[in-house]
């Protein structure tokens, strides 16, 4: 246990340390809510439920880029350089390695999550009560599964390259189809309706509902956990494929 | 006997080539031994397959008995791989730590910063910014920080300056002293000459010898005697030797490869043969090795 303990330390030690993940989960974030909340849409009806709405929205754009992107481009690397099948020859069994690199992730999601709420009170003095707060950070921790899944099926790429331009691109696409960079009812009809079955908007919406008072939708946790199912399947078959050499 | 090391019939074949042919053989506990052999003649993949971290086509192996997945296992055994880097965002001290965290017996930092040559400086860096010889080093205190009774090093000082290899020959013997088991694979036949007391010579994936440097050596130098003779010469007596590996005439001289050239010069003047002008042709050791060498790039 002290061993899995430390192992976990490590993770979120080297996530911390890493640059990108300053940039692209702590600082857009935080600049891209500035901007949509300051500089524009400052005319809005309901100007205190849209500084509510586009917190949600950029909290799940971190977590979401960090579990995607972080932690998919991480394993590539790590199994290029060698270092994966280096960590087979230690008594650490791969399923703590896996794990604590997982449980290091989420440490440190929550952590955006918490820094991102902050920043969302003191520009905007955004107020939910105690149990809205909680709730949705809650979903947007546990939420964050379906896309950790998606980190490593990328994670089984084989160049970094091609796993960098690929969760790049999914992140993007992901971000703007799930209504997380501007609301969906402004996006295009056809978008709308493919976007609401792909899980970012699903994973977006359940917080957004949360801060309304309302639950999430059956339909979002089901959508996620169909993903998250599917994910596992996948990554687990590629990587059984894998091993087979 | 107990064996640290044993596999039989080993076979690994990539793409309808095969890498590893059908190699056998055990290690003694306490043993040194290196691998020896030219790039490409399969080294790495052996010792890959004896770590478990590749499945062979067929055959098996087995460290101190058991599966080298075991947790029991990886407890006992330390290892340098080829093309590792190290894991970044840490630093060095950081890696040695979590490293020390996995194993019931490691050894001390201190013991570790002396075995390896590591400065109290590089510690503190982190492994990224380091260079390829410390990062090597760190390796090395990896390889060592469960304080290991078997150790695996592949090609281990590719990559090391001059003082590193130094430092790391000096603490494998050390090691070796305190009764560890040690394996390394190397293309350097000084290294293996130097430092083990056995080699296993591969060559196209195959064992082609096992024995001390000595016996190696002789194997693999071609020695002769030469000489003109005007009668004709009792071949068969000597092709009859042990030490004799071939006679044969040519450019009017008769050559006996051999290998003791001191035992047929006391042979050709015990039995008072008549030849004259006779010439000893002793081959270089790396020349006959590179021979090998250069035998296995054609064969690609």
């Amino acid at each position: 246990m002290q061993i899995f303990m430390n192992q976990c330390k490590i993770e979120i030690l080297r996530m911390f340390r890493n640059p990108y993940f300053i940039i692209w989960s702590l600082f857009m974030p935080i600049v891209f809510y500035f901007i949509f909340t300051k500089v524009v849409n400052t005319e809005v009806p309901d100007k205190a439920l849209w500084d509510a709405h586009f917190l949600m929205s950029v909290a799940t754009f971190s977590v979401m880029g960090s579990a995607i992107m972080t932690l998919g481009i991480r394993m590539v690397q790590e199994r290029s350089e060698g270092w994966t099948n280096f960590m087979k020859v230690t008594p650490l069994s791969g399923m703590a390695y896996f794990t604590a690199k997982m449980i290091g992730q989420s440490v440190v999601h929550a952590f955006s999550i918490v820094v991102i709420f902050i920043a969302g009170v003191l520009l905007n003095g955004v107020s939910l009560s105690a149990f809205e707060w909680i709730m949705s950070g809650l979903w947007i921790l546990l939420g964050s599964l379906p896309f950790l899944g998606i980190g490593v099926l990328i994670g089984t790429m084989k160049r970094v390259d091609t796993a960098s331009g690929v969760s790049n691109i999914l992140y993007i696409l992901l971000a703007i189809t799930g209504g997380m960079w501007m609301p969906m009812e402004v996006l295009p009809k056809t978008i709308q309706t493919i976007g609401a079955w792909l899980p970012a908007y699903n994973y977006g919406n359940g917080a957004w509902e949360i801060i309304r008072g309302q639950a999430p939708e059956l339909k979002n946790i089901l959508i996620l956990a169909g993903y998250l199912l599917v994910f596992m399947v996948l990554s687990t078959y590629i990587r059984r494929k894998q091993e087979a050499v | 006997m107990e064996y640290a090391v044993e596999i039989k019939g080993l076979t690994k074949v990539f793409k309808e080539k095969k890498a590893v042919d059908n190699v056998s053989f055990s290690i003694k506990k306490g043993e040194i031994v290196a691998i020896l052999g030219p790039n490409g003649a399969g080294k790495s993949t052996t010792i890959l397959m004896m770590l478990g971290l590749l499945y062979p086509t067929n055959g098996e192996s087995k460290l101190f008995n058991a599966d080298a997945r075991d947790k029991k296992v990886r407890e006992k055994i330390g290892v340098m791989l080829q093309e590792v880097s190290l894991m970044d965002g840490l630093k060095v001290k950081e890696i040695i730590g979590l490293f020390r965290s996995y194993y019931p017996n490691p050894l001390s930092i201190e013991q570790l910063i002396r075995l390896t040559g590591l400065s109290g400086e590089d510690l503190n860096k982190r492994t990224e910014k380091l260079s390829g010889g410390q990062k090597r080093r760190v390796g090395f205190a990896l390889a060592l920080a469960g304080n290991p009774e078997l150790l695996f090093f592949d090609e281990p000082t590719v990559g090391m300056d001059i003082s590193a290899r130094k430092v790391f020959w000096q603490t494998v013997r050390e090691l070796a002293d305190k009764g560890k088991t040690i394996l390394f694979s190397t293309h350097y036949l000084q290294e293996a000459d130097d430092i083990a007391d056995r080699i296993i010579l591969f060559n196209k994936g195959k064992v082609v010898a096992d024995g001390t440097p000595e016996a190696i050596k002789g194997n693999l130098l071609r020695q002769s005697v030469s000489f003109s003779t005007g009668h004709p010469f009792p071949k068969v007596q000597f092709l009859q030797l042990p030490q004799v590996s071939d006679v044969y005439v040519k450019d009017g001289r008769t050559f006996i490869l051999t290998s003791d050239t001191d035992l047929i010069l006391s042979k050709i003047f015990t039995e008072q043969l008549d030849v004259y002008d006779i010439a000893i042709e002793k081959g270089r050791l790396e020349e006959a090795f590179e021979q090998l060498t250069v035998e296995q790039k054609e064969a690609i």
